[in-house]
């Protein structure tokens, strides 16, 4: 009996001890769970106030690396003068969107995040993830940028990609498309930069071709370039922004141009270089390989020269040469370079701002020049003769264009430009799909 | 005698009860059960229903508004001829992947199993290229086909065939072939062990009967190897096409889908709606679509194995 009973009762115990086991791992998988699910945790920001004079600790999320050295020693600078910790926190360019999306998607933006390109800035700003700087910048702020930059930057009522009207980010430096050029081998003198894009294809071409080359991801900026010789800047805005047809004689000459380059053999390798190092691998064949004689790229790229090719200084650059049969001067492509929005939602918005208004003061400004070769938007620094960039003229003459690309219309001038150059599809055929990527934005 | 009649003088009483312990059991296993229930839920299940629901919505990834469109998303995608272009990419690369990469790593996994030395070295060495990062390869590769310093077109002039000398991604006509050639470097390798392991479990006994019978190589392959590889075949089939249909990184990171649209693939496509043109609604449609695809391909896979695993 006691033989009999003994196995039953153990059976018990054991049936007890699994149930418990049972139970206790279904609560710890529940509060898990939980536990992902609920609200963000306690971050940097909450563990100071603000208001009362107590230490206050911001965040700031950056999107790029070159930059993040001298962002942080800024940012400690700041701190030991105000006593606002700043922590800068850096994924990386290809990391940074999709953390961004993640920390708004949960509720957990940082006080402060770096600019980057409107179409990708649009869905934060429009969810209310951004601060209105337009009454910070009305309160004098606005002298701390070239009028041209507060107008890159103003986001007009009824624009392309649905944000309400005003200025949302605020720049400490700016950008300038234009070419890139070691003289001796595309064939212009030095001093005097192609006066026409004509001369440009003919030096190229006298000194055996082969030798320019633009990443498939820049051809964008190109055109708009190449535009300016053909359409004011209004007209230019009105196609980026959809309200006129990318199927006009104006657009047809402007895309012309990649026909005309590969026609005179002026392409490097007869191709356009794609995928996610295309410029990068541009940049590598003109100022380390040195393998091409001139490139169209952004005014950071002297970045790559003062770092890997420190040597290399026999290069110029210059803002895009007329277009035969131009109705314009032709203008650089200015766009908006490092800078950084504040959200609107964070707990610490007015120590953001203060900060955000801090990085772009001239010093400060001035520091950035220093790590990352960008042409200031201080208009005092822009006069002081500091700038060396060969670009710098073209902030003055450049196009004050308000309307981004749309992501569509990039994907589609990337693709299509890549295939014109092989010679798979007309003008007429790259334009049509423009405009349908247009339509779908 | 009396055993048995204690067994069943014990099972009599115990009836009712046990079927109340069964059930307790069945309880207590399925409480066993529901961590694991919860979280594949959770994290399985219930994103994979997210991303149907999402197909029939519109977002940007960050509003909190996501009306409803019915399936204007998927007239998007039907009517899309990149996404179509894309598929049939990822089938070229299935094709490759399968038959080249295949039958390259079931070729050396026979010559290093009948390989008397360095087994071990070439098992490591030809494992090698599938434990690097697909980004380094990617940047590997890049330099190396780069069309005027890269060492391809170096070696083909240093050994006299300059005129083979090509822009290896730039040009349509071997941009898709070249990042084929890749993806195979980087997956034959897992296929090569798969293959390895199925031919040291095949009896050597058999080896010596067939040579016995007169059986020469091919005969030896025909009806010893190859029905005996037949179950990890079928595995390195699978696992071969999906990871082809889903290659990603080295598209990405080689072409960007181009030059055009000519190496474009449905997983960078789909990245690239969904993070590019902040089109989620699109980007859950493809998804959808091409998911429905592979999970379509791999029940057709699986029911082939399992009628000739019958015959």
């Amino acid at each position: 009996m006691n033989k009999a009973s003994s196995p039953f009762g153990g059976t018990r115990r054991r049936h007890g001890v699994r149930l418990s086991v049972a139970i206790g791992s279904l609560i710890t998988a529940s509060v898990l769970l939980l536990s992902g699910c609920s609200s963000p945790g306690a971050t940097a920001s909450d563990t100071a106030t603000s208001g009362s004079g107590a230490k206050v600790a911001l965040t700031m999320m950056n999107n790029s690396r070159g930059s993040a050295p001298g962002l942080e020693a800024l940012a400690a600078k700041y701190s030991k003068e105000t006593g606002v910790t700043v922590t800068v926190d850096t994924p990386g360019p290809s990391a940074y969107l999709a953390k961004l999306q993640a920390a708004a998607q949960s509720d957990d933006m940082p006080d402060l995040y770096t600019a980057i390109a409107p179409s990708d800035l649009a869905p934060f700003i429009k969810a209310g993830w951004a601060m209105n700087l337009q009454s910070a910048l009305d309160s004098g702020w606005s002298s701390d940028f070239t009028p041209s930059t507060i107008k890159l930057t103003t986001y007009a009522k009824g624009n392309s990609l649905g944000i309400p009207a005003g200025v949302y980010a605020a720049y400490w430096d700016t950008g300038v498309y234009g070419f890139f050029g070691d003289p001796a081998k595309a064939g212009y003198m030095a001093k005097t930069p192609p006066a026409t894009m004509t001369d440009f294809i003919d030096g190229l071409s006298k000194k055996g071709g082969d030798n320019f080359s633009v990443a498939a991801s820049l051809t964008p900026y190109l055109l708009q370039s190449y535009a300016s010789n053909f359409m004011t800047d209004a007209q230019i805005d009105a196609t980026l922004s959809g309200k006129a047809s990318w199927q006009t004689d104006a657009w047809k000459k402007t895309f012309q141009l990649l026909v005309d380059l590969k026609k005179s053999g002026v392409i490097s390798n007869s191709a356009l270089p794609g995928g996610s190092t295309d410029s990068p691998d541009v940049e590598k064949s003109f100022f380390n390989t040195q393998n091409i004689a001139a490139m169209f790229d952004a005014s950071w790229a002297t970045a790559v020269q003062t770092t890997t090719a420190p040597d290399f200084t026999s290069y110029t650059t210059f803002v895009p040469p007329k277009a035969a049969g131009a109705k314009y001067s032709a203008r650089a492509v200015v766009v908006p370079g490092k800078g950084a929005l504040v959200n609107a939602k964070g707990k610490h918005t007015k120590e953001a701002l203060a900060f955000l208004k801090w990085l772009t003061e001239p010093a400060q400004q001035k520091s950035f020049m220093k790590t990352t070769n960008g042409i200031p938007t201080s208009p005092k620094l822009l006069s002081s003769g500091a700038v060396s960039s060969g670009f710098a003229a073209g902030v003055s003459s450049g196009q004050v264009v308000t309307s981004p690309f749309t992501a569509n219309v990039v994907s589609a001038i990337v693709a299509d430009s890549q295939s014109l150059v092989l010679g798979e599809k007309t003008v007429d055929q790259v334009l049509s799909d423009v405009q349908a990527a247009q339509d779908k934005s | 005698m009396t055993t048995e009649t204690l067994r069943v003088a014990a099972r009599r009483p115990l009836k009712a009860p046990r079927s109340k312990t069964r059930r307790r059991q069945n309880l207590l296993g399925l409480l066993f059960l529901a961590p694991a229930i919860v979280l594949i839920g959770v994290f399985t299940i219930a994103p994979f229903g997210q991303a149907i629901l999402l197909s029939f919505q519109s977002w940007d990834g960050i509003s909190p508004d996501t009306p409803f469109i019915g399936v204007e998303n998927y007239l998007t995608v039907f009517q899309d001829q990149t996404f179509w272009a894309s598929m049939g990419n990822a089938l070229v690369f299935a094709v490759i992947g399968l038959f080249v990469g295949g039958g390259l790593a079931l070729v050396m996994a026979i010559l290093v199993n009948n390989t008397k030395r360095a087994k071990a070295f070439f098992r490591t060495a030809f494992y090698l290229p599938g434990i690097f990062s697909v980004v380094v390869i990617g940047l590997m590769f890049s330099w190396m086909f780069d069309p005027k310093v890269g060492i391809l077109n170096r070696i083909l002039d240093g050994v006299g065939l300059g005129g083979l000398e090509h822009n290896w991604l730039g040009d349509p006509a071997t941009a898709l072939a070249s990042v084929a050639a890749v993806f195979v470097w980087y997956h034959w390798g897992f296929a090569f062990i798969l293959f390895l392991a199925g031919l040291q479990d095949i009896p050597s006994e058999l080896y010596e009967a067939a040579s016995l019978d007169g059986a020469r190589i091919w005969a030896k392959f025909r009806y010893v190897t190859w029905p005996h590889l037949a179950p990890v075949t079928s595995i390195v089939t699978l696992l071969t096409l999906l990871a082809a249909l889903q290659i990603f990184g080295t598209v990405q990171v080689l072409t960007g889908g181009g030059p055009g649209y000519h190496t474009m693939v449905p997983t960078l496509l789909i990245y690239n709606e969904a993070f590019t043109n902040h089109q989620y609604g699109v980007a859950a449609a493809m998804s959808v679509l091409f998911g429905g695809a592979l999970v379509i391909l791999s029940m057709v896979q699986l029911t082939i194995t399992r009628r000739r695993a019958r015959a």
